[in-house]
């Protein structure tokens, strides 16, 4: 009840002195607002980069190995890599106590799959059988193919969303046949969306097959471009990484000073990094707004200062009808974070305004984070407290008898 | 009421010495009592002032109000007594600027109940004649009406004692008849007023005189108060 009372003759003077009050709630909200600017995209950026690595690797328990040495760039195909990634590799791998599954991958991209009259040139996989059920995943429609049909060489495919787009735009692809370069393959099971990868490359246009059929019925290779190793134990990955390391040094009779002719990723850590990477910027950059609150809150300290000593007479009165000294401290303070967390809201409002304006030029995808913004709202009420205690304690040791003879 | 004894308010002057503002001012005041404090300025009676309203502590000696030793209470103690037990009326008025006149009544009830009735500072101003003044702000009106408003705000949490300060030193004749018309009405009402003035006139309201010199008490008679019809032409 008094704290309400207490709240109006806060507010009051606010609504009176509606400059100066105003220059108060400006400085809070320049601060918070490039402060719920900068975190929004900080931990947008942040979710967006680890959506999108999930989206390629499906997992964050997965190590890639990938044929040819360190100094290899670019996407590994059957026919620009070595050919040092073998079948046995995949299945000595897989024996390994702290490994879950493999899935062993070969992979084309100049290949032209057909359907009737119709063409698309998707990226072809063949993939083992556990592709799906390490990425924890489902088909859209149909089913993923099996063990059996692996290991009976079976032409079966399951296509993406976007193969399906360009091959059936209006019929129902399951059990049709489409041809993959001049193989006939079924269509068994339909993927479902995976949006785009790391790097902005979009993940849907892919037609997966059995590896088996791949090896035997389409390219005729017996090397893969790419083995995924699922965890037991998804922080083992770095010492996993290395016992990999060593045990394919050792298939594959490598000896020192001779390098590597494969290279093992852990794409978990790399998304460490390349987050590490961002968060420097973006503490840079945090502790610039920082600095902009900090001021925000000189400012409120210096105009509340300057306010007790023009009202030094006003506080004498109230002093005068019954305020303690408690009262006017409760008072003052109020009076600051009121402003101050008037200029917070107003803050979260410009910040998360002039966020839209920026992911919609930039072409950034939609930042879907609300905590930096109820955050930056809290803090500047924290501000206000913080930088109104000097004052309201000023204004409470104001001697009445002073105040009201000037 | 009021009682004081060996009231001594000290001051530290320059290489350890001390002035005196107050020097051993004993008295007592009787409920209902209209007492006027007198004395050229310097004399101690803004100090003696500002002890008996609680803003102030006396360096020593005893100050009892209503049978409450007041001289050694804490600053919350004070603010209560000041809020509900007195009401204070200054020369130049002291209303909050930018604020209504109904506003400044309200003042003392926020940190008195901690709630505020806005019919009773209404019906505050309606007794000093200003209830269509209650949204005018402090300075659309004039001294008179300003002091009046005083009066309403010290009156609205039913204060026994009224401390007033040269009251009508700033006003014209006219006001400052009607605002010794209202005090007169407060001590009729039973309430105890202590007036400090210089004006003659003004003090021959009141039935006892208290004269101050250089800080100490050097007269305190009865006298017989008049009416303002009396002493304002």
């Amino acid at each position: 009840m008094r704290t309400t009372e207490l709240f109006t003759q806060a507010i009051r003077p606010l609504g009176r002195y509606r400059g100066r009050a105003f220059l108060m709630m400006l400085g809070v909200l320049v601060g918070i607002a490039s402060l719920a600017i900068l975190t929004a995209v900080g931990e947008g950026t942040k979710r967006e980069t680890m959506a999108r690595f999930k989206n390629m690797i499906g997992t964050f328990d997965t190590i890639i190995i990938r044929p040819g040495g360190p100094g290899f760039r670019g996407m590994p195909t059957l026919v620009n890599v070595p050919q040092s990634l073998r079948f046995e590799d995949a299945r000595t791998i897989a024996k390994l106590p702290k490994i879950k599954q493999v899935v062993e991958v070969q992979s084309a991209f100049d290949i032209d799959v057909k359907y009737r009259d119709r063409q698309a040139s998707p990226a072809v996989f063949g993939v083992g059988p556990k592709w799906l059920s390490l990425r924890s995943e489902d088909v859209a429609d149909g089913s993923f193919f099996t063990e059996e049909q692996n290991n009976s060489l079976a032409r079966v495919a399951v296509i993406g969303p976007d193969v399906r787009k360009d091959l059936f735009p209006d019929e129902d692809p399951l059990q049709k046949t489409i041809r993959i370069g001049d193989v006939p393959f079924q269509v068994v099971g339909l993927l479902k969306s995976r949006g785009a990868g790391p790097t902005g490359a979009q993940l849907d246009n892919i037609v997966l097959i059995p590896i088996n059929a791949s090896a035997r019925r389409l390219f005729n290779r017996d090397y893969l471009t790419m083995l995924m190793a699922q965890l037991k134990h998804p922080k083992q990955g770095s010492a996993v990484a290395m016992e990999l390391t060593t045990l394919l040094r050792d298939r594959h009779h490598i000896r020192p000073p001779a390098l590597d002719d494969f290279t093992v990723t852990n794409p978990t850590a790399t998304m460490a990094q390349v987050l590490q990477a961002g968060s420097t910027l973006q503490k840079i950059l945090t502790g610039v707004s920082a600095m902009a609150l900090l001021i925000g809150g000189i400012v409120i300290l210096s105009l509340m200062t300057i306010a007790v000593s023009e009202r030094r007479k006003e506080i004498g009165v109230r002093r005068s009808v019954g305020a303690a000294r408690r009262d006017i401290v409760v008072q003052f303070l109020l009076e600051a974070s009121i402003v101050s967390f008037a200029g917070g809201v107003c803050g979260v409002i410009v910040g998360w305004g002039g966020m839209q304006i920026v992911t919609r030029l930039l072409k950034l995808p939609p930042i879907l984070v609300w905590q930096p913004f109820v955050f930056s709202i809290l803090l500047s009420l924290v501000v206000g407290v913080v930088f109104g205690i000097y004052p309201a304690w000023t204004a409470s040791r104001v001697d009445p008898i002073q105040a009201l003879r000037s | 009421m009021i009682e004081i004894e060996n009231i001594t308010k000290s001051y530290p002057r320059g290489e350890g010495g001390v002035v005196d503002a107050l020097k051993d001012a004993s008295f007592t005041i009787a409920p209902g009592e209209f007492v006027v404090v007198r004395g050229s300025s310097g004399s101690g009676k803004s100090t003696l002032l500002n002890i008996l309203g609680c803003l102030d502590q006396p360096s020593s000696g005893n100050y009892k109000l209503e049978g409450e030793n007041v001289a050694r209470l804490d600053d919350k103690a004070l603010a209560r007594i000041r809020n509900f037990r007195i009401g204070f009326i200054f020369q130049s008025f002291n209303l909050l600027p930018r604020t209504t006149s109904l506003e400044n009544v309200e003042i003392p009830m926020v940190y008195g109940e901690g709630w505020v009735d806005r019919k009773k500072a209404i019906s505050a101003l309606e007794r000093v004649g200003l209830a269509a003044r209650g949204d005018h702000f402090a300075s659309e009106l004039s001294g008179g009406e300003q002091q009046r408003v005083a009066i309403a705000r010290a009156l609205i949490n039913n204060p026994s004692l009224i401390l007033a300060d040269e009251p009508t030193g700033n006003l014209d004749l006219n006001s400052g008849r009607e605002v010794m018309r209202l005090l007169q009405a407060l001590h009729e009402e039973g309430r105890t007023i202590l007036l400090v003035t210089h004006d003659d006139q003004v003090a021959s309201y009141a039935e006892r005189e208290i004269f101050l010199r250089d800080g100490q008490i050097v007269s305190d008679r009865s006298q017989q108060a008049r009416a303002p019809e009396e002493v304002m032409p």
